[in-house]
């Protein structure tokens, strides 16, 4: 994470060399800050306009704006990016200002909004405000509302944020290359009186997917379903910064899932209800307990819950393939497939071979060298040995007596005596079994077993 | 007959000629029957020593037994063929048919003692004569001139023999090596085969894998075997076809085969002056030559002995009854009243332009047959070194990727037994690419000295 300081002197960097190459530029555009890494930036209270409390980008950061006449401008650079998806794993993505996802937008309910947007990509491209009310010019649809953005453009979208609510950014102009390369961000439109929907800790994270073959750097852009890098903000477990809460906290969560396939997304510990959806704030009276939400493509939810409970807990995709990293789908089972023998005929012709999966998937902790540019499949070390895990996998760090703005990481929950699973060391009695379980409720026809049978047509393949 | 006056040039010709039979007369084959020459001649060219007559059976038999007691190498395998191979031998005895044959030249036919008795009642004549062969004695300079190139030529043939015996050899040493080499690839590869197969089995039965699946890497194996047992053979065979040039038998079929063909030369050979020095070198040109010197010097005698038909003089005395003997000698010289002897020397002229044409043509041949085989020499280098320092590498560097797709439960343990087939497969091509290099360079060497093969006939 960076602090406040560091983050404005970064930015202000960008600003000299921004003034150096053009000060007529610099006199009408605001600055297009970049970010160099993947932390976590939690923004700072906003130095002007009206107040909000800002959100926190998971491993992303807001972008700062520049107020010109009581409009908020703000300026985003699509462009080439490397993202570096987990510590050992970079990508060639497409993203904004230096990053993929873009930083996240923040306004105010009734702010007028200016944003100049550059296309430094290749081909052309245009910004859709996906969930906004808007005037329809400003909708970003390349070919019916406005035209293409060529590169090396700048265009300017501007309107007035009316409803607050959760809100995505995409492109529209060849969608599914430019948001399979990455190209997507976060927008809060906060409500104009702070104190409403108020809460301590707001996280904010987008769904998205890529396939990276191993050994590569840039995702296959045709891809459809068979994904194999399942990422929060772009970023996989061990990557994927922890969620900090201060025990007592009220904690919201907004999930935008601009993957190809919908995510349940499970938080263990406690219960929250849905508090927003892309529509808006869901009317109190109509919210349930749940303790996953399925997030559908194309759809934002806000969560809602009380951090009641300290301790280490998983937040992440139900889709088991969704919290693993790449990975071999046409690797058959070897569970229970005695090797013995075989394992050494295959040694004398691949030396290097060991044996694997016969017990199941899990790596026990092997240290195997991988293709390069490529995560383990599961992987993550815990306080008690490997986590096991990839993808859209992270943990809700709730301790009590942070401090109101910590996010930094407070280490491995101490489970307190008494609080955690122990090794029963006892005897172990042979459990009664029942030696006909459910035998009475559908007893089987015929044979017991089942017996393949091929039976031929005798008069071809007529009569059905 | 009738004796008649031989004109003054004749007797000249016959002093001239018994003049030189006494130089012809000592010029013969060596002792060893021309074997040195061959040996010389066909060690230039094979560029090692290669010695013919073993001077006793017991130092060759040693020799052999040397030989074969270290893996053979392809210079060892020609030693072996030309001390053993019987083919070689019955061909070197055709040399001293030839060696005899000069010697005959270089002999005048034993003179003949004719004596006949004619009774008639009281009268009776006795006809004695002495006959030798005077135009032998004529000619024989001549003749032992054509024997001794004919000598020459069977010197010729002899080494051609040895040189086309050492290609076959080496040839069929390489060819040997690789189909051992090849063999023992075929036995890894079932190996690869046997484990999916084994391993598909093993998942069939605890459930893991459908009947279809296992059925396939079943036949996968299957497949193996076949190539395995092909293989097998093909190095059984190759290695008898080598055994029959080295003439082992009986006790002494054994011999090891190194594991490895030689590795590739550092760099090929560059062709400076290929052309030229095939036709100074190559047997079958110098045959050509030879035969055409032949011809010329047969055209020369035809020229000067064109009125000559019978070559036959004779000392010869009659006595008759009561009459005194009678002594002379007698020569039969054809009068050209109705022959001029034109078409014999026309004939003798055309055969000895058909043996100029014929040189013309090995030497055209020659050229060509050396640029095709650099050819062939060339590519094969190049493609068994490509093999060996692109495609063979790059195999070994799929295999590792694939081997950490492995790790990485990216891929299946059959694919990685799949690709270490596809890897071994490519080790097989490139022995198989050496192995045609080796190939090429035999017949370079070939196309540069031998070369007599296809010209055996022409030449005599
Ligand atoms: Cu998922």
């Amino acid at each position: 994470m960076i602090s406040r300081r560091d983050f404005f002197k970064g930015a202000g960097a960008v600003a000299v060399s921004a003034a150096a190459v053009s000060r007529a530029g610099a006199a009408t555009l605001p600055e297009a800050a970049s970010a160099a890494d993947a932390n976590t930036q939690v923004p700072p209270p906003p130095p002007n306009g009206r107040h909000f409390n800002p959100v926190v980008t998971l491993n992303g950061w807001s972008l700062p704006w520049r107020m010109n006449n009581g409009v908020k401008e703000f300026h985003l650079v699509a462009e080439p990016v490397v993202r570096e998806l987990a510590p050992g794993m970079k990508a060639n993505l497409w993203g904004y200002n230096g990053q993929s996802p873009g930083p996240t937008i923040e306004v105010v309910e009734g702010d007028r909004v200016r944003i100049f947007v550059t296309n430094r990509l290749p081909e052309i491209t245009s910004i859709h405000w996906h969930g906004q009310r808007l005037p329809n010019g400003m909708d970003g649809v390349t070919g019916i509302t406005q035209p293409a953005i060529a590169p090396g453009k700048t265009f300017v979208y501007e309107f007035v944020a009316r409803r607050p609510g959760t809100f995505m950014y995409h492109p529209h102009a060849d969608e599914m290359t430019q948001m399979a390369m990455g190209m997507m961000g976060f927008w809060v439109t906060h409500p104009k009186d702070p104190s409403q929907h108020a809460v301590d800790r707001d996280f904010v994270f987008l769904l998205n997917a890529y396939d990276i073959e191993p050994g590569s750097y840039t995702p296959k852009v045709n891809t459809m379903l068979d994904f194999n890098l399942w990422t929060f903000n772009s970023r996989v477990f061990p990557g994927i910064d922890p969620l900090v809460i201060r025990q007592g906290d009220k904690v919201r969560i907004r999930v935008g899932n601009l993957t190809m396939t919908n995510h349940p997304i499970h938080m263990h510990g406690h219960e929250f209800v849905v508090t927003g959806t892309d529509g808006g704030w869901t009317p109190p009276g109509s919210r349930w307990p749940e303790v996953t939400t399925d997030v559908a493509v194309g759809q934002m939810r806000a969560i809602e819950f009380t951090a009641t409970d300290p301790g280490d807990w998983a937040l992440h995709c139900h889709k088991s393939h969704h919290t693993m990293n790449a990975m071999g789908h046409d690797v058959p089972t070897l569970i229970g497939v005695d090797h013995r023998g075989v394992a050494e005929k295959i040694n004398r012709i691949v030396p290097d071979y060991m044996v694997m999966g016969e017990k199941g998937g899990s790596m026990g902790g092997m240290q195997m060298p991988l293709p390069e540019n490529t995560l383990p499949m599961m992987t993550g070390e815990g306080p008690f040995g490997n986590v096991e895990m990839g993808g859209m996998f992270t943990v809700m760090k709730v301790r009590p007596g942070l401090k109101r703005g910590d996010y930094r990481d407070p280490g491995w929950y101490r489970h307190p005596a008494g609080t955690l699973a122990y090794e029963w060391t006892g005897a172990l009695p042979e459990p009664a079994r029942s030696g006909s379980a459910g035998g009475h409720l559908m007893p089987a026809r015929g044979q017991g077993n089942v017996e393949l049978k091929v039976r031929k047509p005798t008069k071809g393949h007529h009569g059905h | 007959m009738k004796a008649i006056d031989m004109n003054a040039a004749r007797m000249r010709c016959v002093a001239a000629a018994l003049g030189a039979l006494a130089l012809a007369g000592c010029a013969g084959p060596a002792p060893d029957g021309g074997l040195g020459e061959v040996s010389t001649l066909a060690a230039q060219r094979i560029g090692q020593p290669v010695k013919l007559d073993a001077s006793s059976r017991e130092a060759a038999e040693e020799q052999v037994a040397q030989l074969l007691a270290q893996p053979l190498t392809a210079d060892s395998a020609v030693q072996l063929a030309l001390m053993n191979n019987p083919g070689l031998k019955a061909s070197l005895g055709e040399l001293g048919v030839a060696g005899s044959e000069l010697v005959q030249a270089g002999r005048l036919r034993n003179p003949s003692i004719g004596f006949g008795r004619i009774g008639n009642g009281a009268d009776k004549e006795i006809d004695r004569s002495v006959i030798f062969d005077l135009a032998g004695l004529l000619t024989m300079p001549v003749r032992v001139n054509i024997e001794q190139r004919r000598f020459e030529q069977a010197k010729l043939n002899a080494a051609a023999q040895v040189l086309r015996l050492a290609s076959e050899t080496r040839q069929a040493y390489f060819v040997a090596v690789a189909a051992a080499q090849s063999a023992a690839f075929a036995d890894q590869v079932r190996g690869a085969a046997e484990a999916s197969s084994e391993l598909a089995e093993r998942m069939s039965r605890t459930g893991n894998w459908s009947k279809l699946d296992q059925a396939r890497e079943r036949a996968f194996f299957d497949d193996a075997l076949t190539q395995q047992a092909r293989a097998r053979h093909e190095a059984v065979a190759s290695r008898e076809q080598l055994a029959r040039l080295l003439g082992l038998w009986g006790d002494r079929p054994a011999f090891t085969l190194p594991d490895r063909l030689p590795e590739l030369p550092a760099a090929p050979l560059e062709p400076q002056n290929a052309e030229g020095s095939a036709l100074a070198q190559r047997l079958d040109v110098l045959a050509a030559r030879r035969d055409a010197e032949a011809s010329a010097a047969s055209l020369g005698l035809t020229r000067t002995t064109r009125f000559i038909n019978v070559f036959e003089a004779g000392y010869a005395n009659k006595s008759a009854s009561g009459e005194p003997r009678a002594n002379g000698y007698e020569v039969t010289l054809e009068l050209p009243l109705f022959d001029w002897g034109g078409a014999r020397v026309a004939r003798a002229e055309a055969l000895y332009m058909q043996s100029v044409h014929r040189t013309a043509d090995v030497a055209v041949r020659a050229r060509s047959e050396v640029r095709e085989a650099y050819s062939a020499y060339r590519t094969n280098y190049d493609i068994a070194r490509h093999y060996r320092d692109q495609v063979v590498p790059l195999r070994k560097q799929i295999s590792d990727e694939v081997l950490l797709r492995y790790n990485g439960m990216l891929a299946s343990v059959f694919e990685l037994l799949a690709d270490a087939r596809d890897q071994l497969n490519a080790v097989n091509a490139a022995i198989e690419a050496q192995r045609d290099f080796w190939l090429a360079e035999a017949r370079l060497q070939d196309a540069m000295h031998g070369g007599a093969n296809k010209e055996q006939g022409a030449a005599q």
